[in-house]
């Protein structure tokens, strides 16, 4: 009997203790990034995400205009959107959350390419170089905006930046950063094709056109106009005829379009992850203020243009039509209504604001599917035009003969025609690129780079605002060893 | 010889006799000379007894003289007898008013309210029944010193926080709840008739549950049958109305035409109003939108045991519709509760039990920008509901969220089911006379499905809520979990005065569960009766947009011991190790070690203070420990590819992979070191009982998600910062508790319950860069009002100090404003640094939502056959930020605005209202409010019939009237001041909360 119940003592106690430590050891059902890349389709994937963060900038387009002398900020109010309206009046601080936003943004889209360059030595596939071009395309990209926004900027090249590498890693100088986006850059333009099987994807052409910009920016404009010559001659690009329907929903990936990013009303969004938007938020930013009426939707009012960029337009020019709303024409004209908002100047920017047809799914706002064009050809015309008179054996010939295609398809005749040289030219282009790609994000950028953004923008501060202010928390989370951009 | 040898058989015979085991039987009465049935008689010191049948007799076998014999019933004094000889016993039990022998579950066992050592608060059923929640956190609100309870929200099935002991995690602070053993989350299941006790853990007596203890731990009891009882049959309704308890004063349509038109004139726009006169009183839209509410609950329960068995079965039925809205917001729950014990033998026993429940719950939008609430607060009062063609009103010009409340409530369609199994079952087998080996499983199946519906609607230009496209969602979530446990015990007492109690166990608990849902569009008819997924199109698959796995599975290993002296029930000790490993870790930090232990001294069992007649009962007890926390997602150690990476190609959605949340291999469990001193004191005879303790507990390695340098690409869509340890709170604070019973005279029994709280919640460091975290949502583009920073306790609210209002422009430019726009009339914001500007470094503490103190008073009087009740909790100290104000051109105001300043001298209280830019909507702690009130719970008066039939059936018959929340004293100006999403930071900000009702009922109680 005593045995017996021994042995039920042992038994039970053997049942206690039966659960071994690996009860408590599992994995997850999702991929593990450290464990990925083991087949083509890992690297698409891969790729698709880091495609993604250009959809998040829309807040530079917006603020490429805000910034400058073409646009204010608007909105509903002077206390709506903070960030913004201290940039427009050019007394924005290291604490604003849209410039962290940018900074955070970019960051992130940054990471997600190099995540790719960083396994871009574990599998081979045959497609490989293409992905890998497109993949140092977008890395550049976002490299490129960093670089506009902030100066020196913390640089990681393919691998990403590791919890806890924030602490060890410095400001890279421009110089650097621009070295490393050439070479991208080349690589992709040796790498992809003109023409890619899907719309949206990078082609030779964005490439090539991205590099001459970023020549640009340095002030080579020899390297500059070679790269762009090349694509002018050998890219299938040209300017669309029909200039009305350039910013339109059913015309989207047109002829003109160099590169263009890719935006759709067919997920919803919402104001708590704006950059997870798969719609274009700058549009619905930009809309008319609670209006009713044709073609067009209502939005939040901001980004509107000012009274001195619808004058800079020349008479007959048709690009003022497409590229400026005079709403109260607009109202009397087809019976709609509006509110006024915060600055209002009577003008909205007509090549992004929202438009009726969309499926307006989730919140209509931030779902608007007009993509961006990023690149355009007529702006490659008038960069190669700037870098042809500006080098330092300048060719204002092929200078002017860009320069007039643009201006031919802007008001249809060729009585338009420029024919000054030199210095006088070079203002002739600058003025041309202000009437061709109002709206578009690149005003500000292109004032600083030429040396003239303290005469045209109210409160510039030469030495100071060329550059924007590295967000303050930005540089205490990286453990507080960064100067910031100078007299911040 | 024969001589000797008869001597030395007579030895033997007397030797043997004395060695003699006999059976034992008697019979058992309690002071009433009634038979008591269902006693335990137990043998002392080893494993054996027996229960007394209907008419209170019992028989034990084999028992050896000599031997003791424990005689105990619940609610009486237990006595122990020593077994002389095979006499038939006669024993008379008295009552014990004490209820020293009361049984409270400590965790994997009990022990007697006079053995704990520990700071545990139980609650019994009397009590819970008396008050009547629809949801059991609302019977814990000021009856348990140390606890405190905030609701989420007022609307019919809406949840509460329970926090016990202050808040000790800026992450999920909820203590662990376990029914029977059952891990529940979602306490809404539960009937709260149902509940037998609930024994709340507070201190270091919780570290036998490990990793999960830090919150403290809430163990509940469900009524089970009796052994050798009749079948009892019980019958509960109750049925009554509910209405709002407050309504907010806001401005008539009059009032309102004369501010807006000053607005506008002071931002140098055109009046819109031109004849006031005509605007009358206009719409009372709180009016509109608050109505009396139905609520009624009905429920049935049979209890009883034979022999060796006992079971009971209970159902339930409530439903419950809602102030704002009614059946729009309705909340219905079905119940069904069965348990059944049994004795296979002596030694060899089974408990289970399983529960069936049903709920269905419509959901309004409530406590957010846009809720309904909200919007009846801010709709303009000269808008009717209805327009001249019977449409509703469109709300132009009101912002971008305000909208028509009516229009809102109709076109809502949301509506959550929850389908849930419970159940239990568990084994024990004593042997070796000491040992007692006991295994139990309690699974949980849960299905939570929801259905929203949302039409085409235009609410005006440009608001948020217009839909264009109808749309669908729904979804179903399944939640599967077990938790599996098995111990061995040993009792014994050593000489009669050592006594010894080690248990040794472990503990495996797996949760599982899985999320679907999809969404579709374009509606038949813009119907609710045509919206389903299989019926809409462009159908999309949620989980598959997200990128993310959809399910999840979570589990804990732990094996722990526990070993518990007393000497002669004088000197007390306990002690216990656990070891858990959780999958919430990696494996750096998966495992972790949990001690505590606790020590206690009855000294009124001392010989000094025995002769003394002034304690019945004072005990001392001291206690200290380390607990553990692991509520985090799962995860957070890997690096999975779980973001959000979609694009477009060919105008479709392409779905790529992208990296979630930025992972930290190092993080480990919130380390919790807890110390509790006690003394529990009973005088006058029992009548007087006080319990009172200092409490101080350290919580280090807080788990948090702070915000990381964005070069790490944590802001990149679906990507967050790593959870990190990082963080030190502490709170510290004092219980006391004082209860008087007594039986005035023979027809009036008074009993009178006081418990306080005092609780100070600092937090000690943030060890992130920075130095401190957000929270909490305040106005429209805002930074976050909230903040846990080192110095100041959690979730303070941080702003500008105001300094009264700008009467002329002489003021304003003698003193630093925030901007050039400022002018007479507006709010003066201290220059706290005085560095000549205002700005972000002139915020300061304005305020946080933690209570200084919180209290309940229970006070009962039995005067024959009336019983009267009445329940009172206050909460001094904690604020509430209005946040419900929407501050638009044409919104309307509450009343407090006519108070508004017009010119020099007005006021020195309230700025001037204008449409042009101002900065008097900054935060500031012209929002921040006190939240302290004093609310009348709730009062009882009911009446038994006496039974004056002999054989009528009829056991008990009461009626009964009941009010809850019949009024709240405080000074805030909102709807509530219980109000609080509970978030650790952000909580205590009010963006139209959702009332809790004034409830009337009328109800009975039957027991057959």
């Amino acid at each position: 009997m005593r045995n017996l119940k021994y042995i039920n003592l042992v038994i039970v106690l053997l049942l206690v203790f039966s659960c071994s430590d690996d009860f408590v050891d599992v994995a997850s059902e999702d991929e593990n990034s450290e464990e990925f890349f083991n087949s083509e389709d890992d690297y698409q994937r891969a790729l698709t995400a880091a495609y993604d963060g250009l959809q998040s900038t829309y807040v530079n387009v917006m603020l490429g205009e805000i910034a400058s002398d073409n646009t204010l900020s608007g909105g509903e109010s002077a206390t709506d959107v903070i960030g913004f309206q201290e940039i427009d009046d050019m007394i924005h601080t290291p604490n604003n959350a849209n410039l962290r936003d940018i900074w955070n943004w970019m960051f992130g889209a940054v990471n997600r390419a190099n995540f790719i360059l960083e396994f871009q030595d574990k599998t081979d596939f045959t497609n490989k170089n293409n992905v890998i071009g497109q993949a140092r395309f977008l890395r550049a990209y976002y490299n490129f905006e960093l670089v506009k926004w902030f100066g020196d900027i913390p640089l990681a090249v393919d691998k990403r930046i590791q919890f806890g590498d924030q602490f060890s890693i410095d400001r890279t100088p421009k110089s650097e950063v621009y070295a490393l986006i050439e070479q991208d850059l080349i690589f992709a333009a040796d790498n992809l094709p003109y023409v890619q099987p899907e719309t949206g994807r990078v082609t030779k052409g964005a490439a090539q056109a991205l590099l001459g910009k970023a020549y640009l920016f340095q002030d080579k404009f020899d390297e500059a106009a070679n790269v762009f010559q090349d694509l002018i001659n050998n890219g299938p690009h040209d300017l669309l005829s029909d200039y009305t329907t350039m910013f339109e929903n059913d015309n989207e990936n047109n002829i003109e379009s160099v590169f263009e990013v890719q935006y759709t009303d067919k997920e919803g969004a919402g104001f708590g992850c704006l950059q997870c938007s798969e719609g274009n938020v700058a549009v619905g930013f930009n809309g008319i203020r609670n209006y009713s009426g044709p073609v067009f939707e209502s939005g939040f009012s901001f980004n509107v243009p000012t009274q001195e960029v619808v004058d800079a337009f020349e008479d007959g020019d048709v690009r003022k039509d497409v590229a400026i709303l005079d709403i109260d024409t607009w109202a009397t004209a087809n019976n709609a209504s509006f509110s006024i908002g915060f600055e209002h100047t009577g003008y909205y920017n007509r090549k992004y604001i929202s438009r009726k047809g969309d499926l307006n799914t989730g919140d209509a706002n931030l779902t608007n599917p007009n993509n961006y064009r990023a690149i355009r050809f007529a702006d490659v015309l008038l960069m190669a035009a700037e870098a042809l008179n500006r080098k330092s054996s300048p060719d204002d010939i092929a200078a002017q003969t860009y320069l007039n295609r643009v201006r031919r398809r802007a008001f249809g005749d060729m009585l338009h025609d420029i024919s000054t040289t030199g210095s006088n030219l070079t203002n002739d282009i600058y003025k041309e690129r202000r009437v061709e790609l109002v709206g578009e994000g690149h005003r500000f950028f292109d004032l600083v780079r030429t040396g003239r953004a303290a005469q045209e923008i109210d409160g510039f501060v030469s030495g100071k605002h060329e550059l924007f202010p590295i967000p303050l928390i930005e540089i205490q989370l990286a453990g507080n060893r960064w100067e910031q951009n100078p007299n911040y | 010889m024969r001589h000797n040898l008869f001597k030395i058989l007579t030895l033997f015979f007397i030797a043997y006799s004395s060695a003699q085991n006999v059976s034992v039987s008697g019979n058992v009465q309690d002071d009433t000379s009634f038979p008591i049935a269902g006693a335990n008689v137990l043998v002392k010191g080893i494993s054996k007894g027996a229960v007394t049948d209907f008419d209170g007799n019992f028989t034990i076998e084999d028992v050896k003289i000599g031997s003791t014999l424990i005689f105990s019933y619940l609610g009486y004094i237990t006595q122990e007898v020593v077994v002389a000889n095979s006499d038939k016993l006669a024993i008379q039990l008295l009552p014990d008013l004490a209820q020293l022998d009361e049984v409270v579950v400590i965790g994997y066992g009990t022990q007697t309210k006079k053995e704990i050592t520990g700071a545990v608060s139980v609650l019994g059923s009397e009590t819970i029944e008396a008050l009547k929640p629809t949801r059991i956190e609302q019977a814990l609100q000021g009856q348990v010193a140390g606890v405190n309870i905030t609701s989420q929200s007022g609307s019919p099935g809406g949840g509460s926080t329970i926090s016990i002991r202050g808040v000790s995690t800026n992450g999920d602070s909820r203590p662990l709840i376990l029914v029977d053993g059952n891990v529940i989350e979602d306490l809404s299941v539960i009937n709260p008739s149902d509940i037998e006790s609930i024994n709340i853990l507070k201190d270091a007596t919780a570290g036998i549950y490990g990793v999960r203890a830090a919150n403290g731990v809430v163990l509940i009891t469900t009524k089970t049958g009796r052994k050798n009882m009749p079948i009892t049959v019980e019958y509960n309704a109750y049925g009554g109305f509910q209405q709002t308890t407050r309504k907010i004063p806001v401005l008539n349509a009059t009032e309102y035409g004369v501010l807006v038109n000053e607005a506008f004139a002071s931002g140098g726009d055109t009046p819109p109003f031109t004849n006031l006169s005509v605007l009358g009183v206009g719409t009372d839209w709180q009016d509109q939108v608050f109505q009396n509410a139905q609520i009624q609950n009905h429920g049935i329960s049979f209890r009883g045991g034979g022999e060796k068995s006992s079971y009971s079965y209970s159902g339930s039925f409530l439903t419950q519709d809602g102030i704002v809205g009614g059946s729009k917001s309705n909340f219905n729950r079905f119940t069904n509760n069965v348990t059944y014990n049994l004795d296979f033998l002596e030694n060899f026993k089974l408990t289970s039990g399983l529960t069936l429940t049903r709920t269905n719950k419509q959901n309004l939008s409530e406590n957010a920008l846009g809720s309904v609430l909200f919007n009846a607060l801010n709709m303009a009062p000269t808008l009717s509901v209805r327009d001249e063609s019977g449409a509703f009103t469109i709300a132009e010009g009101l912002g971008n969220e305000v909208i028509n409340p009516i229009a809102q409530t109709s076109d809502t369609h949301n509506r959550g089911k929850v389908f849930k199994i419970s159940g239990n079952a568990g084994l024990s087998y004593k042997f070796l006379d000491h040992f007692t080996a006991q295994s139990n499983i309690q699974f949980n199946y849960a299905e939570v499905s929801s259905k929203v519906f949302s039409p085409i609607v235009n609410y005006g230009s440009g608001k948020v809520f217009n839909k264009d496209r109808s749309e669908v969602f729904e979804g179903l979530n399944y939640f599967k979990d077990y938790t599996f446990d098995a111990f061995i015990k040993y009792e014994n007492k050593i000489d009669d005065i050592h006594n010894i109690n080690v248990l040794l166990g472990t503990s495996v608990f797996q949760t599982t569960g899985e999320f679907t849902g999809f969404n579709g569009f374009d509606i038949k008819d813009n119907s609710i009766a045509f919206a389903t997924i299989e019926e809409a199109s462009d159908v999309e698959n949620i989980n598959r947009a997200l990128g993310r796995n959809p399910t999840f599975d979570s589990r804990l290993l732990s094996y722990f011991t526990r070993v518990q002296y007393d000497y002669k029930g004088k000197y007390l000790l306990s002690a216990v190790v656990r070891r858990d490993g959780s999958t919430k870790f990696g494996p750096e930090n998966k495992f972790g070690f949990f001690p505590s232990g606790s020590i206690g001294w009855i000294a009124s069992d001392e010989d000094f203070l025995n002769d003394s007649n002034v304690f019945d009962l004072l005990k001392f007890r001291a206690s200290y420990g380390v607990l553990g926390n692991d509520r985090i997602p799962d995860y957070r150690f890997v690096s999975l590819l779980n973001g959000e990476g979609t694009y477009v190609f060919n105008d479709n959605l392409v779905f790529g992979a992208a990296g979630g949340a930025v992972a930290n291999p190092e993080i480990k469990w919130e380390k919790q070191k807890t110390l509790d001193i006690g003394v529990d004191m009973r005088f006058l005879n029992n009548k007087i009982d006080i319990t009172a303790d200092y409490f101080k507990k350290r919580t280090e390695d807080l788990l948090v998600v702070p915000q990381v340098s964005g070069i790490i690409g944590a802001g990149a869509p679906g990507s967050s910062p790593p959870v990190v340890n990082a963080g030190i709170v502490e709170n510290e604070g004092f219980e006391f508790a004082i209860g008087y019973t007594d039986n005035l005279n023979d027809n009036l029994k008074l009993n009178v319950k006081y418990n306080v709280t005092f609780i100070d919640n600092i937090v000690k460091s943030v060890s992130t860069e920075g130095g401190f975290l957000t929270g909490g949502s305040f106005g429209v583009g805002q930074d976050p009002p909230s903040r846990m920073e080192a110095g100041f306790p959690i979730g303070y609210f941080r702003g500008y100090q105001t300094d009264g209002v700008f009467q002329n422009q002489a003021e304003v430019d003698s003193y630093p404003t925030i901007n050039s726009a400022v002018q007479a009339g507006d709010l003066r914001f201290v220059d706290i640094n005085n560095d000549g500007v205002i700005d972000d470094d002139d915020k300061i503490d304005i305020g946080n939502p933690i209570p200084d103190a919180s209290m309940g008073l229970n006070i009962s009087l039995d005067y024959k056959n009336f019983d009267f009740s009445a329940y009172a909790f206050a909460s001094v100290g904690n604020d509430i930020v209005r946040n419900y104000e929407r501050n638009q051109d044409l919104t309307n105001r509450p009343s407090y605005f006519l108070n508004r300043w017009t010119g020099e001298g007005s006021t020195n209280t309230d700025p001037r209202v204008t449409t042009g830019a101002n900065s008097n909507g900054l935060f500031s702690d012209y929002f921040v409010e006190d939240g302290s009130f004093v609310r009348l719970q709730n009062v009882q008066l009911g009446y038994t019939f006496t039974n004056t039939s002999e054989d009528s059936k009829l056991n008990k018959f009461r009626i009964y009237v009941s009010a809850s929340n019949l009024f709240t004293l405080t000074e805030y100006r909102g709807y509530d001041p219980t109000a609080s999403s509970g978030a650790p930071i952000g909580g205590g900000i009010d963006q139209g909360f959702y009332p809790n009702p004034k409830t009337f009922l009328l109800g009975v109680n039957l027991k057959f």
